[in-house]
């Protein structure tokens, strides 16, 4: 570059040949930048065209070639070419964008180094304008500079008023309710899952009814209609009380008010469609679509069907979230109650035999539906529900399977304990109770497990082991002091719970009455609803001693829910509630 | 009064020199501790051939601390350099070689990090966050050019500054901006720099690197829309002089208050103005003071009413603008994940939004109550309340500091550089006479 | 012209008084910044064990190619024959055909190695960091694959514009002497 000082001599041809050449250098850069520049922006349209493109054409495919079997080796070859093509668009594009900036940057130094070369030519002269009333103007500028600044700060303002519109959102003025998941104390007054707070069956409330008859309608506040048969049990939580029902054609969840019995919402499930190659679910009669008892966080409540599909609704009957956990390989049909911990829905998903290795526990979020930790188990499959037990050791969840006894820590679901003592197609929950958790293997034998434990506790923490006649479906009921089994024939046998000595055993049913629904414990008092719907209240120690009997009229599969002085009870067809008179006028 | 002026900065050096030597048993940095096992669902094989494993996963270095201190070195000596350039050389073309290589060195060499306008950020976050320790390297950056400025005024914004230099190159048709116009946009320079600082000690977000107009350009590559806004830039750049370092530079507010006070700073004329006018249009970022006479009796005494009704305006402004700050901690602790996360999860518990963000997922996998969320996510607005006042309160002594100073009148008898505003870019030098003079004079004395 | 010179000394006077608080200002924060030194300097890396594989580090970094990529820990690795990382939640089928793997750039090579075990490795220069093999790994296996900061592609930014992104707070800083946060291997 030659100086413009020595140009200034009046050689006017060669400082215009300069300057021409430095204009040119300049246009050059220029125009080279600007086509540069459209060819990266052109590109990095295409790239996002193509990718949404794309993408979309992938997944066309990939739904083809499960619509039709017969192309599968073309269209296989079709998706193959299509994403190899894609990737390597892709990376054209990402070479492309790179080199492009590089030339971009190139041709604009052309042009800056160009158009500085060519101003080095044209330096203008100064040239001061005529001077203007200088104190007027200096009093001018000062009052617009005042007015300036006051507008920028004006304009800060309304920025900031503007983005300030919007929900004001306090918190500190939501109070404990704003918790994702209720206290202890909230769940022991409700009755969030099969057999009520941690699966015991045992009330809260001792002051329970003591008489009824369904026929004369004496102590039955209300009944309704179920729209939708199911085997699931009633749960309770404040005044609403929710339970399922399901057929080939629905699944459907139903809120009704506790209080007056009225049907307030009914949810809908959507089933997953089926995969390809896969059979529809065969539902056996004696299970049902909807034989899993729902649960309830206090806020939602989680319903899972025999078909795998899962949901969440809020009590106001809004959709949350839906998954389906894929259909369960289950001899008679899945079976297992929800269970919370804090915000998080347990499922026991046990499936196959021992050794197909399709079992496991899986823990949601209960708010997303999203998984948290899922643990798999190598047992078969199980119709048991999991307890969450408040041992002295911290929370376990306490699930029973053939063979094994696992106890799962339930923020990880790391594995505490497992015991190996159960045989067969288990279905009885199990119970904890004063550092033991009862389990029971049908027909045969009732185990006391210490929960102490920490890995195999097969030889170790095995408290007690009976060989008595036990339950198939009825679970255990207990207290600390005694556990009483039923069995469904009506055989009931009560033990001492520290060393499992025999306490009494008696034919409840004598020929006439069955069990299906689990045993509850109201004080001292068990409750034992038989399948034709008569509720056996008896004494249970120091021996059995029946108190009284009341008939609802109509035969019963659920579990009943106890929940503040009131009795739900779900019949084959209707729901009832049942309580005593004095208890109705309350608000 | 030179040697009144020694004294000051002895007195300084030691103050510093004691400083640094007893802050050396400072707090080490944070350990690096995250060892939690995964879970092993899937026993890892034996191999009953005998397979072994590969190595464990490559890890490539990073670039060597080393060229750190190299990235210092340089910046100390382009600071030195362009010192030299423009108080003792005073050559525009000189600074302007210096000025590209600034541009290559830290601008696309050194890809835009680390500079001394984000480096603000760090200092703030290591006052405010006692666990954040700031790398020395940074600590350099910021200081350096600092000190600079207050010995020879802004000599990193004429040469050294990356960001800077791109808006000089670009600038090719210089439209002067009207004065009244330049000091209302400037205030906006200092709200950055207040939301700057606030978010930085409020551990949200580093909001002057997140916003930086040119780096992307240093990158080749960034996000859209700020290569869009670097772009608008630049554009306006071509008409309007450096406009982010005029409206908007955050470290620029800083420097223009040192560069008041510089030791030795620009000088349009090497000797003495001799009032030709003809380096009036010589800056091209408006900050050449012209000469001005002294008011008349009438203006003289209404100015003085105006001046007094402004100084008492300052209290009043800086409480309104405290309090007003404050009343938006709910829109500015937006800026804090925390408070972010919060609100979403609130929203979701009350229903009021459907669906979940990735955010609100993962928090509610962790576990956590949502209560301790709330109550942490209130404890970020406190923090932003008292910040809130703060920023308000720094805020309307700007503006009220700002009125009052615009509405001052001062005597001048010669043209020069406005101390505050002038870059040191050195295009006034030979517009000046006797400038032109000293150079001829020189030139004979060479030959 | 006597009151003038007063004046202007009496400038100076505030002027050098203001220089020196300033001096010793910025002194005092050297000091104050000597104090809280790092005694090295910090880069920008995942905690795995946080990340739960969104899919913002592919798109989020400031260079088009992402500074993050998937690592392959072999140690943790359970060789399955059905990696969960390398297929489809659904696979249509157990091969290596396009159409069953859930790598979009298909950076992951799949190996024979043995009955039942089969290995994975990652070709970096393929792999755009988008973590959906993290994602499947994570859910369903071992966690052997997570996503890592490449320090020899990291920019190392004042702001980290992933780690603004990052919906879990798994970025954070690290010593440059232990770049990289690696799982441990946990054996149940």
């Amino acid at each position: 570059m030659k100086s413009p000082d020595n140009n200034t001599s009046g050689d006017v041809q060669a400082v215009s040949a300069w300057h021409r050449s430095a204009v040119a250098t300049a246009l050059v850069g220029a125009v080279f930048s600007v086509i540069v520049l459209a060819l990266i922006v052109g590109n990095y349209i295409r790239g996002r065209v193509h990718e949404t493109r794309w993408e979309k054409k992938l997944e066309n495919l990939r739904i083809e070639i499960s619509n039709q079997p017969d192309d599968e080796q073309a269209l296989l070859e079709e998706i193959r070419r299509l994403d190899l093509e894609f990737r390597r668009a892709m990376f054209r594009v990402l070479d492309f964008s790179r080199t492009g900036s590089y030339l971009l940057l190139a041709s604009l130094s052309v042009f800056v180094i160009g158009i500085k070369w060519a101003g080095t030519f044209k330096e203008k002269m100064p040239a001061p304008q005529p001077q203007q009333g200088a104190a007027s103007e200096q009093i001018r500028q000062a009052m617009l500079a005042r007015w300036s600044v006051a507008a920028a700060l004006g304009l800060a303002g309304a920025v900031m008023l503007f983005l300030a519109i919007g929900p004001r959102i306090d918190f500190r003025a939501t109070d404990a309710a704003a918790d994702s998941y209720p206290t202890p104390e909230k769940i022991s007054r409700n009755w969030h899952r099969f057999r009520g707070p941690e699966g015991a069956g045992i009330s809260a409330d001792v002051n329970m009814p003591e008489s009824w008859d369904g026929k004369s309608g004496k102590g039955i506040l209300w009944k309704t209609k179920v729209p939708v048969a199911g085997h699931n049990s009633p749960v309770v939580w404040g005044d609403r009380l929710f339970l399922s029902g399901g057929d080939p054609n629905r699944l459907n969840v139903f809120c009704f008010d506790a209080l007056s019995g009225e049907l307030l919402w009914t949810g809908d499930v959507k089933r997953a469609p089926l995969k390809p190659n896969e059979e529809p679910v065969e539902v056996m009669e004696d299970t049902g679509w909807a034989a899993p008892t729902v649960t309830t966080d206090g806020k939602r409540v989680f319903a899972i069907f025999v078909t795998g599909d899962l949901a969440c609704f809020d009590f106001s009957g809004r959709s949350f979230w839906s998954k389906n956990l894929g259909t369960p390989d289950n001899v008679y049909g899945y079976a297992s109650s929800l269970e919370m911990y804090r915000n998080l829905l347990l499922i026991q998903y046990d499936q196959g035999d021992t050794e197909s290795e399709k079992s496991k526990l899986i823990a949601l979020d209960g708010f997303s539906g999203r998984v948290v930790w899922q643990a798999k188990r190598p047992v078969a499959n199980s119709w048991s529900t999991p307890i969450v037990a408040r041992t002295d050791s911290g929370p376990q969840i306490i699930t029973a399977a053939d063979p094994w006894v696992i106890a799962y820590e339930p923020n990880s679901g790391a594995e505490i304990w497992r015991a190996e003592c159960l045989a067969g197609d288990v279905a009885p929950t199990p119970i904890y109770a004063n550092g033991l958790t009862f389990v029971i293997e049908p027909y045969s034998k009732t185990v006391a497990i210490r929960t102490d434990g920490k890995g195999d506790v097969t030889k170790t923490h095995i408290a007690w082991s009976l060989d008595e006649p036990a339950p198939d479906i009825c679970s255990p009921i207990g207290n600390g002091e005694f556990v009483f089994i039923l069995n469904s024939d009506g055989l009931a046998l009560c033990f001492k719970a520290a060393d499992g000595e025999k306490l009494w055993e008696e034919d409840i049913g004598e020929g006439r009455d069955s069990f299906l629904a689990s045993p509850s414990l109201v004080g001292d008092k068990l409750y034992l609803l038989t399948e034709k719907g008569i509720m056996i209240i008896a004494e249970v120690l120091p021996k059995y001693n029946e108190l009284a009997r009341c008939e609802l009229g109509e035969e019963c599969c659920a579990s009943p829910a106890f929940v503040d002085g009131r009795i739900y009870i779900r019949g084959v067809e209707n729901l009832y509630c049942i309580g005593k008179e004095e208890t109705t006028q309350e608000p | 009064m030179i040697r009144f002026g020694h004294i000051i900065i002895a007195t300084a050096v030691v103050v510093n020199l004691c400083a640094v030597v007893s802050g050396r048993h400072g707090l080490p940095a944070r350990e690096n501790t995250a060892k939690i096992a995964a879970p092993q669902r899937f026993p890892p094989p034996e191999f009953e051939s005998g397979y072994d494993l590969p190595p464990s996963p490559a890890a490539p270095h990073p670039r060597q601390s080393i060229y750190e201190y190299i990235d210092v070195a340089v910046l100390l000596a382009a600071l030195i350099l362009a010192s030299y350039l423009v108080l003792k050389m005073r050559s525009r073309r000189a600074i302007f070689v210096l000025m590209v290589f600034s541009l290559v060195y830290f601008g696309f060499w050194r890809k835009g990090c680390v500079c001394p306008i984000g480096a603000i950020q760090n200092i703030v976050l290591s006052i405010f966050d006692r666990d954040y320790a700031v790398p020395i390297t940074v600590s350099a950056f910021f200081l350096l050019p600092l000190i600079f400025t207050l010995f020879f005024g802004r000599v990193f914004c004429s040469a050294v500054c990356p960001l800077g230099a791109i808006q000089d190159l670009v600038l090719l048709r210089p439209v002067s901006v009207p004065d009244w116009l330049a000091s209302g946009l400037r205030v906006f320079a200092y709200l950055y720099l207040g939301l700057a600082v606030l978010f930085a000690a409020t551990g949200s977000a580093f909001l002057i690197c997140r916003y930086d107009p040119f780096v992307s350009f240093f990158r080749l590559s960034g996000n859209l829309n700020i290569l869009i806004i670097g772009a608008c830039f630049l554009v306006v750049g071509l008409f309007i002089g450096r406009p982010y370092c005029r409206f908007f530079c955050p470290y620029g507010v800083i420097l223009r208050q040192l560069s008041r006070l510089s030791r030795w700073r620009v000088t349009i004329t090497p000797d003495e103005c001799i009032g030709c006018r003809l380096c009036e249009d010589a800056c091209p970022f408006g900050a050449i003071r012209k000469p001005a006479d002294e008011w008349s009796a009438t203006e003289y005494v209404r100015g003085k009413k105006t001046l007094a009704l402004l100084i008492l305006l300052l209290p009043v402004l800086i409480l309104f603008c405290g309090w007003a700050g404050a009343r938006f901690k709910n829109v500015t602790s937006r800026m804090h994940s925390t408070v972010r996360l919060a609100e979403r999860i609130y929203l979701e518990e009350a229903g009021e939004v459907e669906g979940t963000t990735d955010a609100s997922l993962a928090f509610r996998a962790t576990g956590r109550e949502v209560k301790d969320l709330y109550e942490e996510a209130s404890g970020v607005r406190g923090q932003f309340a008292i910040g809130g006042w703060l920023l308000g309160g720094f805020m309307g002594l700007v503006i009220g500091v700002k009125l009052t100073a615009v509405s001052v009148w001062r005597q001048r008898t010669d043209y020069e550089a406005d101390r505050a505003g002038c870059l040191a870019c050195g295009r006034c030098f030979k517009h000046c006479p006797r400038e032109r003079l000293r150079l001829s004079k020189k030139d004979k004395a060479i030959s | 012209m006597a009151e003038n010179k007063n004046d202007i000394s009496r400038r100076n006077l505030l002027r050098n008084g203001f220089f020196g608080t300033c001096l010793a200002g910025l002194g005092g924060l050297a000091g104050l910044l000597a104090g809280r030194l790092g005694k090295t300097r910090t880069l920008w890396q995942i905690d795995p064990n946080i990340c739960i594989a969104c899919g913002n580090c592919a798109t989020r970094c400031v260079l088009e190619e992402s500074a993050v990529k998937c690592t392959h820990d072999f140690e943790i690795c359970g060789y399955c024959e059905i990696c969960f990382g390398f297929f489809e939640p659904e696979p249509y089928d157990i091969t290596e055909g396009a159409e069953n793997q859930s790598c979009p750039t298909g950076a992951i090579k799949r190996k024979y190695i043995e009955d039942p075990y089969y290995e994975y490795t990652i070709d970096e220069s393929l792999c755009i960091g988008c973590g959906k093999c993290v994602k499947g790994c994570m859910t369903f296996g071992n966690g052997a694959l997570f996503l890592q900061v490449r320090h020899d592609r990291c920019l190392n930014c004042n702001e980290c514009s992933i780690a603004a992104a990052c919906p879990s707070g798994a970025f954070k800083r690290v010593p440059a002497e232990r770049p990289y946060i690696l799982k441990k291997v946990g054996h149940a």
